[in-house]
């Protein structure tokens, strides 16, 4: 074959432009804009993470430790490799003075910071005051710099003063920046910044208090984080520490990016799957105005290669093309974002052009459209140049040549290895592909079966419905292309629509019948009894648990060190940071064991383990194997007992980890409680336990789940937006149908206004024909998208499924709406032709 | 004297197409032999099969049985590709609705044959061809920019610029008017005449198929009438 006669000929067929690849072409834009503008996106972010890690991490190394601060020889250690600074964070009750008198309180996120702080970056505060001169401590008051939010909810001002534990703190300035927060986790309240010499003042410093302590170094440029790790490990292996270095300091964030990531790009993958469905459409109806050209070579001596070539060449241009302007705009997402937030993102982002995401666009898209266009392609390369003279050849019939078939499931299987490859959690990838894959197949069958049912109904009184059903079985009729388009759209956003739905009604609807109404943390030994008396004032008080809590963190499994032990994905977070920790006797109230049993009442040997089951599973771990387990910078090694099954969802007091006393109760620990009290008592039991205990943390569930519903409106906020996007695709083929079938519908309409039909008669006509396909693709989405909800909530999120019968109603109505605008909007002009003039033309 | 070699070659050519209805037949056993450089007319009413004949004389269907042999090739069993291949350069058609290619000006038209031969000045004889068709001054137009004769003379200088060793000419008058149908005519003759190429004419017009040495009748499809004029 003669590859640059068909590249001259490629090029003599590209003067007819975009004619007839306009739904190709922006089927292919949207895609591969959404792919590279998600990929540049999350670059940018990234990138801002690793350019900024000294600042986030508030130095080169950081090292975390719970309960306690470092050793002297510790310290020596952090001191020889550079400067150091010492921060202390915990929860603690803020409370409004008034003339001596304790009124409003509000939970607070407290830090405090020793006089090198920070290394990196600055603090910064409104008015603009300096760190030092702002914390000092003045007689018996000391400074502290309060974010926005407490002095709107303890309704103070600057200047106000506030007691945190047992100490006085002048209200300086207001916190606005503080460099190194986004490495802190999440916030249950406002922050509030203070000097260490001010924290030892407050009383909140006991042995065992729930506080974190971080050294932060800033080491020369030539320390090598790594080196420094493993030496660090290897001279206090039973440190407990938690090293993080500037390369990745927030290692939480730029997982949750990964993760953002993976399901936007997904979805992404979903449009170019959505517009696949109308780009091969709209290449078949394209080569199909081109049978006769295609003849007309053939008959001129062009073989079924050459065809194939030259039209693969042009139609992989228009790709490119598409490609090229995809890219741009997705490129330019970044800048779009830095636009509209600029500084009030609040993850550090370099907005620049990303090449690696726009190359992963490219490859894409071209490998989706190569997919797409072959087999049609294969099917034009065997027209027979008897189609000049005769068109009673049947085209259903010409079977596509294996090898294209193959080239073209290569390319689509290219496609789902590399989204699976690039994916941070391969397993859920190729489930999520596989549920688009299903979805499309479901949604062909049930296409062809509608069609088929359609054609054999008996036939319709009304003759509007009879033509509208005629409409959906002629042949040509673009129906199981828009079903599957839009239904596969309009799947998306039911799938995520009902789980979110799910998960909401989870945390905000379900949990407060069963959940507490509040959380009290760091009540001390020599405090419960009077806490457990102020509970008891409270008749509505139900399910009070009071259980003794340390953290700890896992530092062994079956003898092998935590890093080095095979873990699967999904059980990993347990190994990384502290955990709580408690110890009982007896089984709490409500512990389901699944497997081995519990240790006898009066246990005081080794320490036995009552371990997660779940967790267990992912560990590989079973009765009998140990668990090494650092407290307080001292090794304890126990053996499993028992698995239980623990329900997060259930909001209670859950423990991965229960030991059986004997050594863990020896340790300083302070107490956790939960209690559910009536709705009126909330306030009154908030107050009498904060007026009795200011070094007691008080969280009320409420705000907690308020908070926690706020970040996942947002999530599901951008997760609409691109499943909106989905749906722009199956709108896009819709039209790209509608377009293909102009024609034929300006023809019957004529004939049918000439037999006496008015304009209004046929547009019942179209409106029943494309309400039926839309409200059909709805109840199609709706029924595979609650399948797919239910599978996800069930299996990932453990959680019941809810069905949201609001959704439902808003997918079914929407789509048909949608599809019934666009498709009157698109019949238009075949409602509008003057009959006389079509048939003077025709 | 040597007798003629055969340009066309038929031989109890049969063709049955399948329909909704059931299979239809078409052609009925055709034995028909045309000689090199002969000018043949087939008339025929409409659905004698006469367009379909042709098309199986130029290798455009394959025929359901018997043996066709064109230009000294036996082209019965070829595939649809070999089919294509074996029409470069020795095949020649013109068809009724001339069948130009849109999206190319007239000179590329004419050209498109030659290139798929491998011809290194495809376009200085393109030109040739067209000046030939009295088309030298048409030859950046596109289809859409010429008359119905004006591209009928593009489709023959199409057809006949790679010299080919049969020209197959499908009712090439029947979408013009009387006057440009003569003209058209009269070129297809005066190429005849100049290239000695076999002339294969469909038509149903008298005029037009008594200007050939050879008129074949067909009915129903069957040769009824075979004279030299």
């Amino acid at each position: 074959m003669n590859i640059s006669l068909a590249f001259r000929l490629a090029a003599r067929q590209a003067r007819s432009g975009l004619s007839g690849f306009r739904i190709f072409f922006t089927s292919l834009v949207l895609g591969v804009m959404a792919i590279a503008g998600v990929g540049s996106l999350s670059e940018a972010f990234l990138t801002g993470l690793a350019q900024q890690g000294r600042v986030l991490l508030g130095g080169d190394v950081s090292i975390g430790l719970v309960h306690r601060e470092t050793t002297n020889e510790e310290h020596a250690f952090l001191a020889k490799h550079g400067r150091t600074t010492e921060t202390a964070s915990m929860r603690a009750m803020a409370y409004a003075m008034n003339n001596g008198v304790e009124g409003a309180r509000q939970l607070i996120e407290l830090k405090a910071t020793d006089k090198h702080y920070p290394l990196y970056g600055h603090v910064g505060t409104s008015p603009n005051v300096a760190l030092k001169d702002a914390l000092a401590c003045k007689g018996t008051t000391c400074g502290a710099l309060v974010e926005e939010t407490l002095l709107g909810r303890l309704h103070i001002a600057r200047g106000s003063i506030i007691r945190v534990g047992t100490q006085n703190f002048r209200v300086e300035a207001v916190l606005v920046r503080e460099p190194d927060r986004i490495s802190g986790g999440f916030s249950l309240g406002p922050h509030v910044l203070i000097s260490d010499t001010a924290l030892k003042r407050t009383g909140l410093v006991t042995y065992g208090s729930l506080i974190e302590y971080t050294y932060r170094l800033q080491a020369p440029a030539s320390l090598s984080t790594d080196v420094f790790r493993s030496e660090a490990n290897r001279k206090f292996p039973n440190a407990g520490w938690e090293i993080r270095t500037r390369e990745n300091p927030t290692p939480g964030t730029r997982s949750f990016i990964d993760q953002v990531t993976m399901f936007l790009t997904l979805t992404a993958l979903t449009i170019l799957a959505v517009g696949g469905v109308g780009a091969g459409q709209a290449i078949s109806a394209f080569l199909d105005r081109k049978r006769a050209e295609i003849a007309i070579f053939k008959s001129l001596g062009a073989d079924g290669a050459l065809i194939f070539t030259a039209f693969f060449i042009q139609i992989m241009a228009i790709a490119a093309l598409a490609v090229v302007v995809g890219n741009l705009a997705g490129a330019l997402l970044p800048f779009l974002v830095e636009w509209l937030y600029g500084t009030d993102l609040p993850i550090p982002a370099s907005f620049a052009v990303f090449p690696q995401p726009l190359l992963l666009a490219t490859a894409f898209g071209l490998l989706a459209a190569a997919a797409t266009a072959i087999p049609a392609l294969a099917r034009a390369r065997d027209i027979a140049p008897a189609a000049l003279f005769r068109d009673a050849v049947d085209r259903s019939r010409t079977r596509i040549r294996w090898p294209y078939l193959l080239a073209s499931a290569i390319a689509g299987l290219l496609v789902l290895l590399l989204a699976i490859a690039i994916a941070p959690s391969k397993l859920f990838a190729a489930e999520f592909l596989a549920g688009i894959a299903g979805g499309l197949v479901i949604l062909r069958l049930v296409a062809g079966i509608l069609r088929w049912c359609a054609g054999r109904l008996p036939r319709a009184r009304n003759a509007s419905v009879r033509l509208a059903l005629a409409n959906l079985v002629r042949p040509g009729a673009p129906t199981a292309g828009v079903i599957t388009a839009l239904g596969l759209g309009l799947t998306l956003l039911a799938t995520v629509t009902l789980l979110g739905h799910t998960i909401t009604s989870q945390v905000s609807d379900e949990l407060p019948a069963s959940a507490p109404s509040f959380f009290f943390l760091d009540i001390q030994p020599n405090q419960a009894a009077q806490f457990d008396r102020i509970i008891s004032h409270f008749h509505s008080a139900q399910d009070y648990r009071r259980t003794p809590m340390i953290r700890g963190r896992i530092v062994s499994l079956k003898g092998v060190a935590a890093r080095d032990a095979k873990v699967s994905a999904d059980s990993r977070w347990a190994l990384a940071g502290d955990r709580g920790i408690t110890y009982a006797a007896a089984p709490p109230k409500g512990t389901q064991i699944v497997d081995g049993k519990w240790w006898p009442q009066n246990y005081a040997g080794p320490t036995l383990i009552s371990f997660d089951a779940d967790l267990a599973r992912g560990m590989g771990l079973k009765i009998g194997d140990t668990i090494g387990l650092n407290v307080l910078g001292r090794e304890i090694d126990g053996r499993i007992a028992n698995l239980r099954d623990v329900n997060f969802g259930s909001g209670r007091q859950n423990f991965v980890l229960i030991l059986s006393p004997g050594i863990i109760d020896k340790a300083p620990h302070s107490f956790l409680a939960t209690v559910r009290v009536a709705p009126k008592d909330e306030e009154p039991l908030y107050r009498a336990v904060t007026d009795a205990f200011p070094s007691v943390s008080a969280i009320r569930v409420k705000d907690a789940i308020a908070q926690v519903s706020a970040l996942l409106q947002q999530l599901s906020v951008g997760v609409g937006a691109a499943s909106l996007l989905t749906i722009l695709a199956g709108l896009l083929v819709l039209s790209g149908a509608i377009a293909t079938s102009q024609r034929a519908r300006l023809f019957d309409s004529t004939v049918l206004k000439v037999l006496g039909a008015t304009r209004g008669r046929i547009a019942v006509i179209y409106a029943l024909e494309f309400g039926l396909l839309g409200i059909v693709s709805g109840l199609l989405s709706i029924g595979i998208g609650a399948a797919a909800a239910w599978t996800i909530s069930k299996t990932v999120f453990g959680l019941p499924f809810a069905f949201d019968l609001g959704a439902a109603v808003l997918t079914v109505v929407g789509g048909g709406a949608a599809t019934l605008a666009l498709g009157l909007a698109g019949s238009w002009q075949a409602l509008a032709a003057k009959p006389n003039r079509q048939l003077r033309e025709q | 004297m040597q007798p003629p070699a055969s340009a066309i070659d038929l031989e109890d050519v049969r063709l049955t197409l399948p329909s909704a209805a059931g299979p239809v037949s078409i052609l009925n056993g055709i034995s028909l032999n045309v000689a090199s450089g002969e000018t043949m007319a087939l008339l025929g009413p409409s659905g004698s099969g006469k367009s379909s004949l042709m098309m199986i004389a130029a290798g455009l269907e394959a025929a359901t049985s018997g043996r066709v042999t064109v230009a000294g090739t036996d082209i019965t069993r070829l595939s649809e590709d070999a089919l294509a291949r074996f029409r470069r350069g020795r095949v020649g058609i013109v068809f009724q609705s001339f069948h130009l290619i849109p999206t190319m000006t007239a000179l590329e038209n004419v050209a498109v044959p030659l290139e798929l031969i491998g011809v290194h000045d495809a376009f200085d004889r393109s030109r040739t061809a067209l000046d030939a068709v009295g088309l030298g001054a048409r030859v950046e137009h596109y289809p859409s920019q010429l008359s119905g004769g004006e591209q009928q003379r593009v489709a023959l200088a199409r057809a006949m610029a790679p010299e080919p060793q049969v020209l197959f000419a499908d009712e090439p008058t029947g979408n013009l008017d009387g006057e440009t149908g003569q003209e058209i005519a009269d070129l297809i003759f005066a190429l005849h005449a100049q290239a000695r190429t076999t002339l294969f004419v469909v038509t149903h017009e008298q005029a037009l198929a008594r200007r050939c040495g050879r008129v074949v009748q067909l009915k129903d499809g069957r040769i009824v009438a075979d004279e030299r004029t």
